[in-house]
């Protein structure tokens, strides 16, 4: 009762022109931003940064984090219109939402996503309020021996992902993770196979490795097809209905699922929304009736990933909140937010300036409201990203994605990254193996590499199984490679007699 | 993006320095180069640095991020543009051990720096679990010895300031254990609450805010008056940590105008005389100093051979 009326507390200090119009531009920034490719949430919330110091602190924290929130949102739009993850967190999204469009029902994956995305988000939002608590203590169980089984079994989501071509899926994911071996050793500081070019010290850098991999090889692909000249299918209201109300109660539990997914992975430093999309997408297909629906345009697939990954706000900001530690990239810059005002991060923040803690809960709420009403309205022009005429729109992709992976860094270099692997992916989809497993190996290859060996430095391998937690989730890893496999092989047999 | 960011800035700084006075430096829009992102450390102090710098000039300072690997790549940004003064480094500690580690030319990426002003201290320090029975330095020590170096010590980037600190501490008390790096400072933290590591490497800043911690130890030659609880090393009965602190400062490329390093030095009297930024600092247990060329490259000598020396022992450079 007393965090209900806190909430309402902040709600009546929200209710006023200027906090209004604070997370609408919040909002407004995020949704643009997450939908450019090349700007994170994280970098987007780093960008306007500046503009907060002016602020009071409570106003420029519930802008950030209004920012972060609608960023997440944002990135789902250009990947279910132009297969272009926004965010690296929208590569999931893409998976199906792409598929739905292709197949003229931009309507239905837009509308999904929209609704995924501000579910997810509440649901997130409601367990912050609710458990942050009991969530820190929890994510202080995780040691580097249940951080690597985590990525373990974010890993195993391959087995899913490649649509039963295993041994491509399986080839895909290497490729991934040997990339990963590029740039300064994560526990030594040893370079490796930089050639001493202070570029790729930190590896490539993971934004236009995805713009490439994703918007550009589908350029080539489309050149390649001759697909230019022809005029794009028309999706008209007709053809493109919006979902009804029925369409989204089908999906209501897949949206909670993901929902808590997204919150609990979220809470994790390093792990985040990327992970939780990838896995809570993995665990809709597993229960789905029909999982061979997933990958040519399944609307869970597209609640799961989007509704996880706006979840995934809510949980960076358990840590943020209570032990004072960034659960992602976007929490860290709110760090420097606070700081700048001479806030420290932490449980002092509740003690001392219960206030702002209020209004930063309450205007998340209202934050995903403004979210639902902008997406609903942009839905009309977003979809008719779908009429451009490829002739306009290919070179549209290519300027975004150079100026995309130029802004990262300001670095021309990873504009040259990001057209070498514009043609890495065009090759590998003309040799039909999956580019998603290479994103999931670069996501997950220094997680898995540090963890592993800073487990082995804590005392050896014994320490995967003697940890109850981490043994857990290498179990959960293993079952999910080895029943689908099982079950094949069953089914083989039985096809032979 | 930080191109748009530059913009916007000179533009809106534009119009508060267009009053500006006719020195002869500066003339023109400084440029800050930051190697971390907007939101990080030395990003925060700079832009402090800059709003109360301009209380006493109408200079007008452009703060700038060039991340990447580890602060070489702003550096060789700032290496880059013309020694004319617009363009400044803004450095701390950390930079000069990447560079020893990822063994670049200190001629060209440190002397080929003039080290103008060295804004702060941040004493070092080790920090404990409150709740753990390792929070006093005597427990700590004690434990170490039993465990004949597998005690395992958490922090940011091996070969780092922190992790420079920690093998200072394990030579100067004749104690061995493991560096266990962690991606940043707050994650090793919370490692270290949740019992993977004996002891925290950082500043007393880090505890500040966060429930559960204390520190066992401190690199100052006496107690800080923020945190008077905390022992220093001299007290514990280990010599030769009197001084040992995270520094932030500013440089820019050796040849650059007498005049414009000057008034740098200048400016730093001025803003380390301010109250705004003395208690900026100060709150979280950090040294004002105002430091000009002689002091600050005296202290990069001192890095320079303590970094060598610390990272050939244990293997860290070659």
């Amino acid at each position: 009762m007393e965090i209900l009326s806190n909430l309402a507390e902040g709600l009546g200090a929200l209710m006023a022109p200027v906090p209004l119009l604070v997370i609408l531009a919040g909002v407004c920034v995020g949704i643009l931003g997450g939908a450019m490719p090349g700007i994170s949430p994280s970098m987007a919330v780093a960008l306007l940064l500046p503009f907060t110091f002016g602020m009071s602190p409570a106003m420029g924290l519930v802008m950030l984090c209004a920012i972060y929130l609608a960023a997440n949102y944002g990135g789902s739009v250009t990947a279910v219109m132009i297969n272009t993850p926004g965010t690296p967190s929208a590569v999931v999204t893409a998976f199906d939402g792409y598929p739905l469009t292709r197949n003229g029902k931009a309507g239905t994956a837009l509308g999904i996503s929209l609704i995924a995305s501000v579910v997810g988000g509440f649901v997130g939002i409601a367990i912050l309020v609710l458990f942050s608590a009991p969530l820190a203590r929890f994510a202080l169980k995780f040691w580097p021996a249940e951080y690597f089984a985590l990525a373990i079994l974010g890993l195993s989501t391959i087995a899913s992902l490649g649509g039963g071509r295993w041994l491509e899926s399986f080839i895909a994911v290497l490729l991934g993770l040997l990339l990963n071996t590029i740039g300064l050793d994560p526990l030594s500081g040893v370079s490796r196979y930089t050639f001493d070019v202070l570029r790729l010290y930190d590896g490539f850098s993971f934004i236009p490795v995805l713009i490439g991999l994703f918007a550009l090889s589908e350029v080539f692909s489309g050149i390649e097809s001759g697909e230019i000249g022809h005029p794009p299918a028309a999706p008209d209201k007709e053809r493109s209905p919006w979902p009804s109300l029925r369409d989204y109660m089908k999906l209501k539990f897949s949206m909670l699922r993901a929902g808590v997914l997204g919150t609990v992975i979220g809470i994790f430093p390093g792990a985040g929304g990327t992970i939780a999309s990838f896995i809570a997408y993995d665990v809709e297909k597993r229960l789905s009736k029909n999982p061979a629906e997933f990958g040519q345009g399944a609307p869970a697939g597209v609640a799961a990933a989007e509704a996880s990954n706006s979840a995934s706000v809510g949980g960076a900001l358990v840590p943020l909140l209570t032990l004072g530690i960034p659960g992602s990239s976007s929490a860290a810059v709110l760090i420097g937010a606070l700081m700048i005002h001479n806030l420290q991060p932490g449980p002092e923040l509740f003690t001392k300036h219960p206030e702002i803690v209020n209004t930063l809960f309450s205007s998340l709420l209202v934050a995903n409201v403004f979210i639902l009403a902008l997406g609903l309205l942009g839905a009309r022009l977003w979809i008719k990203a779908a009429l451009i005429p490829k002739r306009l729109l290919y070179p549209l992709i290519f300027a975004f994605s150079f100026i995309g992976s130029y802004a990262v860094r300001s670095s021309v270099f990873d504009v040259g990254v990001c057209l070498v692997f514009g043609l890495v992916g065009w090759l590998l989809s003309r040799a039909k193996f999956p580019v998603s497993p290479v994103v999931l190996g670069m996501i997950l290859g220094t997680m898995i590499e540090k963890n592993l060996r800073a487990t082995l430095m804590m005392g050896g391998f014994s320490l995967f199984v003697q940890r109850p937690l981490s043994l857990t989730l290498l179990l959960l890893a293993l079952a999910s490679v080895a029943v689908p496999a099982l079950r094949e092989r069953r089914a083989a047999r039985k096809g032979i007699l | 993006m930080k191109r748009i960011i530059a913009v916007l800035c000179i533009a809106s700084l534009a119009v508060l320095g267009a009053s500006a006075a006719f020195a002869a430096y500066p003339e023109k829009p400084i440029r800050v180069v930051n190697y971390v992102g907007p939101g990080g450390l030395m990003d925060v102090t700079s832009r402090k640095f800059v709003s109360i710098a301009k209380k006493f000039t109408d200079a007008t300072f452009v703060v700038e991020n060039r991340e990447g690997a580890g602060g070489l790549v702003g550096m060789q940004a700032v290496l880059e543009q013309p020694a004319d003064g617009y363009t400044v480094f803004a450095a701390t500690t950390s930079n000069i051990a990447k560079v020893l580690t990822s063994k670049k030319d200190v001629d060209e990426f440190i002397w080929g720096f003039e080290w103008i002003a060295m804004l702060m201290k941040d004493p070092e320090c080790l920090i404990a679990a409150k709740d753990s029975p390792l929070n006093t330095w005597e427990a700590v020590f004690k434990e170490a010895q039993e465990k004949k170096g597998a005690q395992l010590w958490t922090g940011p980037a091996a070969g780092g300031n922190d992790h420079l600190m920690a093998m200072k501490v394990w030579e100067k008390s004749g104690m061995s254990a493991k560096w266990i790096p962690y991606n940043t400072g707050p994650e090793a933290m919370m490692a270290l609450l949740s019992g993977q590591g004996a002891v925290y490497v950082g500043n007393p800043a880090d505890i500040g805010g966060r429930e559960g911690f204390t520190i066992v130890a401190i690199a100052r030659k006496e107690r800080s008056p923020k945190f008077p609880d905390a022992p220093t090393f001299t007290e514990l009965g280990i010599q030769g940590l009197e001084d040992e602190a995270m520094w932030r400062g500013f440089a820019m490329r050796k040849g650059s105008p007498e005049e414009a390093m000057a008034w740098w030095e200048d400016l730093l009297k001025k803003v380390a005389a301010d109250p705004e930024w003395r208690e900026f600092l100060e709150k979280d247990g950090i040294d004002v100093v105002d430091y000009g060329r002689p002091e600050f490259t005296a202290q990069i000598k001192k890095d320079i051979e303590d970094s060598t020396h610390y990272l050939k022992q244990y293997g860290l450079i070659k």
